[in-house]
């Protein structure tokens, strides 16, 4: 392929004459009349810039200010030629003259010139293009004949080395349970496949649980970077994210193709419905898009925008793709072939979509200011709230306040102190403020469970300009919009202009095609269940990330998704039913020394319990899992007002997750207020796209394992469970519900005297106070949030959370307790074989 | 400790003395206790670091880095584009040393005699994720995360109290890289950083049971890894959970007095400035700081953020010297009295500066091709300067120290070898200065 130098000097919005007329006639205008208030220099009051062409485009929170062609229409002309002289512009200093209303005028109806500077676009790079042409994962992927352990043997036949074993029986149906469902085996089903151990069977029964939904929507959900609030610069929660998780989980027990499931989550609004149920499910699929952290505190619109288009480039582009297209937002991608054109090529596409998380910017915003209903995806199932006698009575009270608060707001009689000693406008404004609550919360779908968040195409569909450096008010040239160059797609449909482009987006990353998304799906599947993938950079396939350890073995697994309609539970199946995933984990000294990493898969790693396992498989265990599904979360209340991570709302929602027992997936997920039963245990950190959690060792896991109230709790209740009978019988029960396994004698025995002997001295023992367990008060979550006089300057003094303690007053319970604990404790418990 | 072998251990506590047996034989296998201390490559002359990170970037041409070029071109076009502003706030000399310090910093200032001025500082990368990232791991390719510079200390010089961790991180930042910044990468877990909040909370401190029944307890935990540590195929992890399980036992007694700020007299707190909520957060995180640094941790690090002023500067300057001038004055005081100067190194600076042009009405943008750091206490030379920038405070020009060659200098303070402390990953030998790297010895005492 020849590229070819094209040098824009101008964007297409900008002939050069009028961009002329404008440096001389308009800019000079704008500067004298409207900088003062609306410049970044100065503020961006009420929401608008006009030292930014986006920023008159985009407006601000009354909408946008010029529309091209169209004066009449445009919001600037209005407010400068306002007949009420307290809405006219500029409120301070001489109005616009006649003479520069007409230029104004003549410079929208032209068309809004603007300068535009100039840079080079898709100047030829030799090292791209040899990027383009060599790098393994931009290829076509090949259709190796073979199969999974074919490949696997071959590479270890050639270094000389034979792989180890199966594993055992009841290793295999533990590591199979907790592969597929998170959850651990139970004693009953240990039994009967140890009685009947046709593996096969157990993989179909494992396939067709609703828990392995539990489990591999969770898997999801790290690489969606879901999260139930906008993050730590103002963290605004998102009451109705739940509502994607639940639709992630449903799509993966009904095995929704995955090239489908990528298409619903990018561009579920402009795919056909059948019915409206199906248009529901479509809409909440798009909150995949909006909920991303967010800097809602961000002074500047186009900022604002602009940062959560990189936000989506990066998800999108990462978890589809493995590459890290946001990279090239600044300047060319420094090492993958990803030029900066490429960048705005996608950022076009998502500058012509909505964010619909509900959200706009506000610098210093506090209480509703952040919150814009109009910005939440409305469903389809919405019914209008019927008018009622109320309903009318409020509007008109409504229509009355803000009347009477707009006549004194500001006036020197709105400005004189009360008798409060605050101004004699403020009770003005508090009354307008209570009924627009108040109308809202019978108006607003939100508050009926008719509204989401999510995407949805915007009102101004358009190419978008390169942005110098990654400043979003430095206009470069225009690039139409389109996908990436660094890899051939065949086939692939171009952008309708008529809408965003996300459909055709959604249609080239899962064209079969695409040399990028099956790999980087089969190998995310693959680490689920080996531990670590063929790439070990699951996330990152591009230059700098890892090379496949097994180039064919990840063609052929990836021409099998495809075969298979990409259907996740097909290819985990015939994953799990290979040699290579049912080998032991022992380690002969000759093997681990020939391959200390496993690259060549001669055994099987032990795999860390992840944190939501980890709480799970207690629970389980304990017999304290609730197995139900919660409608919603304790976050699904929370109004979208800003919420201090130390405050009564994050400790509402700490408690309520350490009363919960419903599957780890449906705890409130918050960012910065992660709950404390799977804190110490690496969980996803939410931020960005994880396809790979970390797996940590440290202090603070050892004093969960050792303190927590958690452990304690369930601990005990397990102790309580355990059938009466002989000491060795019921150590035998623990050591299976627990690890999975029989105890030896010596094990028995170790148990038996610590149970003797802990009992023994814990009757030494002065009384303890007698508390069973410290149960919390039963008070509902706070849902009230505390607005701060000043959002700058939050009290970031932590509400302590009480620890809860568990302290059982016999001898015998608590050395039962300890001794479950323990089990739970012990490091076989924190990894699966 | 994995060689250990199942049975004899099960023996001993059939006989009835396990906790003895297993004390003794644990004590046995110090040696290879990872985070046992261990000979420095060379005499070191500095045992302790505690780093006040100034997170956002801190402008130093505002606080303690006069350029009186900056006045004689004020609204003169600068290098690279904008106007040359001055800093609106008063500068004047302080000490023998003469040194400058801007009115924003009286209490600081008064230590300008004990300061070693590093001012010929630049990095790679003008975004704060990256540079904060590069700053505390050496370096900031994403692709890779490498361990935390506290993280090498520990490898390197082990702990020095077995009974603390040996590197905690006070109120760290979420973002920028987050863990990564008290990481340990590819070293092994133990190493990293523990992390604690401006209040001085660590969850789960407080013991749930009595203490010889917890031992107990502990014991059979231990026993029962110790066994799977042994069994063939074991993760390599486990020797780690042994290991953190003692820390832990041994933190839960000692660390709960030393973050207990009502232990301090008045006068100490009064001097800090110690109050509750986000004004007196980093005087609390100064203090612990202090406590934890005498008891022997060997590397604290504490935040204070919200110095990316590219707007605010003005009352945003005001308003975060205000919150750590008095603390850190404090706390340079207090180790000085205490003679605990004599052997910790106190690091104060962020991952870069600002330019002396201004960005906007009223605001700095960043600058990582030169900028300042202060340096006080062991092995470093008093009232001296180390390195320059250009007359404006662009660019250094001499004395030019990379983030590589400041942590290399930084190791060799602690008697380390930073082309020796390697560790093997992935088929190749890591260091925390990567490639590169030089120790600038000039201004060692």
């Amino acid at each position: 392929m020849t590229r070819v130098l094209i040098l824009i000097s101008l964007s297409a919005f900008s002939q050069s004459s009028d961009v002329a007329f404008f440096e001389k006639n308009v800019r000079p205008i704008l500067v004298k009349r409207c900088y003062a208030c609306h410049s970044a220099d100065t503020k961006p009051a009420g929401g608008l810039r006009v030292d930014d062409r986006n920023g008159l485009l985009n407006g601000g929170d009354s909408g946008p200010a010029v529309i091209p062609g169209e004066p009449e229409k445009s919001l600037l002309i209005e407010r400068i030629t306002h007949s009420n002289p307290r809405r006219r512009m500029p409120k301070e200093g001489d109005l616009v003259t006649p003479e520069e209303l007409a230029l104004l005028k003549a410079w929208i109806t032209n068309g809004v010139a603007w300068p535009a500077e100039t840079i080079a676009v898709n100047k030829p790079n030799p090292g791209y293009e040899r990027l383009r042409s060599r790098h393994w994962a931009f290829q076509p992927i090949s259709d190796p004949a073979g199969d999974i352990d074919g490949f696997i043997n071959a590479k270890l036949a050639e270094k000389g080395l034979t792989p180890v074993g199966p594993a055992n029986d009841l290793t295999l149906i533990r590591r199979l349970t907790f592969d597929l469902t998170g959850l651990p085996p139970t004693p009953t089903e240990m039994d009967a496949f140890q009685k009947n151990p046709n593996y096969e069977q157990l993989v179909d029964r494992l396939l067709a649980s609703p828990r392995f939904g539990e489990r591999w929507g969770r898997r999801w959900l790290d690489v969606a970077r879901y999260g139930e609030s906008t993050g730590p610069s103002r963290n605004v929660p998102y009451p109705h994210a739940w509502r994607y998780r639940d639709y992630v989980i449903d799509a993966f027990n009904r095995d929704v193709p995955f090239n489908r499931f990528l298409q619903e989550q990018i561009a579920g609004d402009l795919l056909p419905a059948n019915s409206i149920d199906e248009r529901v499910r479509l809409q909440i699929a798009t909150g995949f898009l909006a909920i991303g952290p967010k800097d809602v505190n961000q002074r500047f619109k186009e900022r604002f925008l602009m940062d959560n288009v990189d936000e989506k480039i990066d998800t999108v582009s990462k978890a589809a793709l493995g590459l890290t297209v946001s990279c090239a937002r600044c300047h060319d991608h420094k090492f993958d072939p990803i030029p900066q054109s490429d960048y705005y090529a996608l950022a076009g596409i998502f500058t012509s979509t909505d964010d619909a998380a509900g959200l706009r910017n506000r610098m210093g915003g506090a209480g509703l200011d952040y919150y814009n209903p109009d910005l939440l995806v409305r469903l389809a199932s919405f019914q209008p709230v019927a008018s009622s006698e109320k309903l009318e009575k409020l509007r008109a009270d409504l229509a009355v306040a803000k009347k009477e608060w707009e006549e004194i707001r500001g006036t020197p009689e709105g400005l004189k102190l009360a008798a409060n000693g605050r101004p004699a406008q403020q009770p003005f404004r508090l009354k307008y403020e209570r009924l627009q609550v108040e109308l809202l919360q019978l108006t607003d779908p939100a508050e009926y469970g008719f509204a989401v968040h999510g995407a949805r195409d915007g009102k101004l569909i358009a190419d978008t300009a390169i942005r110098i450096r990654g400043e979003a008010e430095r206009l470069g040239p225009t690039v139409p919009r389109g996908f990436l160059t660094a890899f051939a797609v065949p086939g692939a449909k171009p952008v309708n202009p008529a809408q965003s482009g996300r459909l055709e987006l959604a249609e080239w990353l899962t064209s079969p095609n695409n040399p990028l998304t099956p790999r980087v799906a089969a190998n995310r599947i693959w680490q689920a269940l080996f531990g670590a993938g063929l790439v070990r950079t699951v996330d990152n396939f591009g230059i700098n990330g890892d090379r496949p350890s097994h180039p064919e073995l990840l063609d052929y697994l990836s021409r099998q998704f495809l075969a298979d309609g990409w259907s996740t539970k097909k290819l985990v199946r015939r994953i799990v039913l290979s040699e290579a995933y049912r080998r032991s984990p022992e380690a002969p000294a000759r093997l681990r020394e020939a391959d200390p990493g496993n690259r060549l898969l001669w055994h099987r790693v032990p795999r860390r319990l992840e944190a939501e396992e980890f709480r799970d498989a207690v629970l389980a265990s304990a017999g304290t899992l609730d197995l139900s599904i919660p409608a919603g979360t304790p976050a699904s209340k929370f109004k979208m007002i800003e919420m201090p991570d130390n405050g009564p709302q994050s400790r509402g929602i700490q408690e309520a997750a350490a009363r919960s027992t419903v599957r780890s997936i449906y705890l409130p997920l918050l960012r910065g207020v992660t709950p404390r039963s799977l804190e110490a245990f690496d969980p996803a950190a939410q931020s960005l796209v994880t396809g790979q959690r970390d797996s940590t060792t440290v202090p603070a896991q050892a004093l969960f394992l050792l303190n927590s109230g958690f452990i304690r709790k369930h601990s005990l209740a397990l102790a309580g469970a355990l059938p009466a009978g002989a000491t060795a019988t019921r150590i035998r029960r623990a050591y299976r519900l627990i690890l999975g396994r029989e105890p030896s004698p010596a094990e028995i025995t170790r148990a038996a005297q610590f149970i003797d002997g802990y009992s023994t001295d814990f009757a030494k023992l002065p009384s303890t106070p007698d508390v069973l367990s410290q149960t919390h008060t039963a008070e509902a979550i706070s849902e009230k949030p505390i607005v701060p006089a000043d959002p700058d300057n939050i009290d970031r003094t932590d509400h302590p959370i009480v620890d809860e303690s568990v302290n059982p007053q016999s001898p015998n319970a608590a050395a039962w307790l300890s001794f479950i604990q323990a089990l739970y404790a012990s490091a076989e418990f924190r990894f699966v074989n | 400790m994995s060689t250990l072998n199942r049975r004899s251990l099960l023996r001993a506590a059939g006989a009835g003395f396990g906790h003895l047996a297993f004390a003794g034989l644990a004590g046995a296998a110090t040696a290879a206790k990872p985070l046992a201390a261990k000979e420095p490559h060379f005499a070191p002359k500095v045992k302790r670091i505690i780093f006040l990170f100034m997170e956002g970037a801190m402008s130093s041409l505002d606080t303690f880095e006069y350029k009186p070029a900056m006045v004689a071109n004020a609204g003169k076009s600068g290098p690279g584009g904008g106007v040359v502003t001055p800093s609106k706030f008063a500068f004047r000399q302080y000490g023998e040393s003469g040194a400058w310090f801007s009115e924003l910093l009286p209490n600081i200032a008064k230590h300008a005699d004990s300061f070693c001025y590093l001012r010929g500082l630049h990095t790679d990368t003008p975004a704060h994720p990256q540079a904060v990232v590069q700053l505390h791991t050496g370096s900031a390719n994403a692709a890779l995360t490498r361990p935390s510079m506290g993280a090498w200390l520990l490898y390197g010089l082990g702990t020095e109290n077995q009974d603390l961790p040996g590197y905690i991180t006070i109120n760290p930042p979420p973002n920028f890289g987050g863990a990564v910044n008290y990481g340990s990468a590819f070293l092994p877990a133990h190493f990293q950083g523990t992390r604690i909040s401006d209040q001085g909370y660590l969850s789960n401190l407080k013991a749930a049971e009595e203490r010889n029944l917890q031992r107990r307890h502990l014991d059979l935990i231990q026993a029962m890894n110790q066994d799977a540590a042994s069994s063939p195929g074991a993760p390599d992890p486990i020797d780690g959970i042994i290991e953190s399980y003692e820390l832990a036992f041994r933190m839960q007694s000692k660390v709960p007095d030393l973050l207990d700020l009502s232990k301090e007299p008045q006068s100490v707190l009064d001097a800090y400035g110690v109050q509750p909520g986000p004004e007196g957060s980093f005087a609390r995180q100064c203090l612990m700081a202090r406590r934890l640094s005498e008891a022997g941790v060997r590397f604290v690090e504490i935040c204070q953020g919200g110095w990316d002023h590219h707007t605010n500067l003005h009352k945003g300057l005001i308003q975060r010297s205000r919150q750590v001038d008095q603390a850190t004055g404090a706390l340079l005081t207090d180790l000085a009295q205490r003679g605990l100067l004599e052997e910790t190194l106190v690091i104060f600076g962020s991952e870069f500066g600002r330019l002396p042009m201004s960005q906007g009405m009223d605001g700095r943008d960043h600058n990582i091709t030169g900028y300042s750091m202060l340096l006080a206490g062991a092995g470093v030379k008093k009232g001296f300067t180390y390195g320059a920038t250009d007359e404006l405070g662009v660019k250094a020009v001499e004395g030019r120290m990379h983030t590589n060659d400041f942590h290399a200098t930084l190791l060799a303070l602690l008697g380390l070898h930073h082309k020796q402390l390697t560790y093997r990953y992935a088929g190749r030998d890591f260091r925390l200065t990567d490639v590169a790297g030089e120790v600038h010895s000039q201004l060692f005492v």
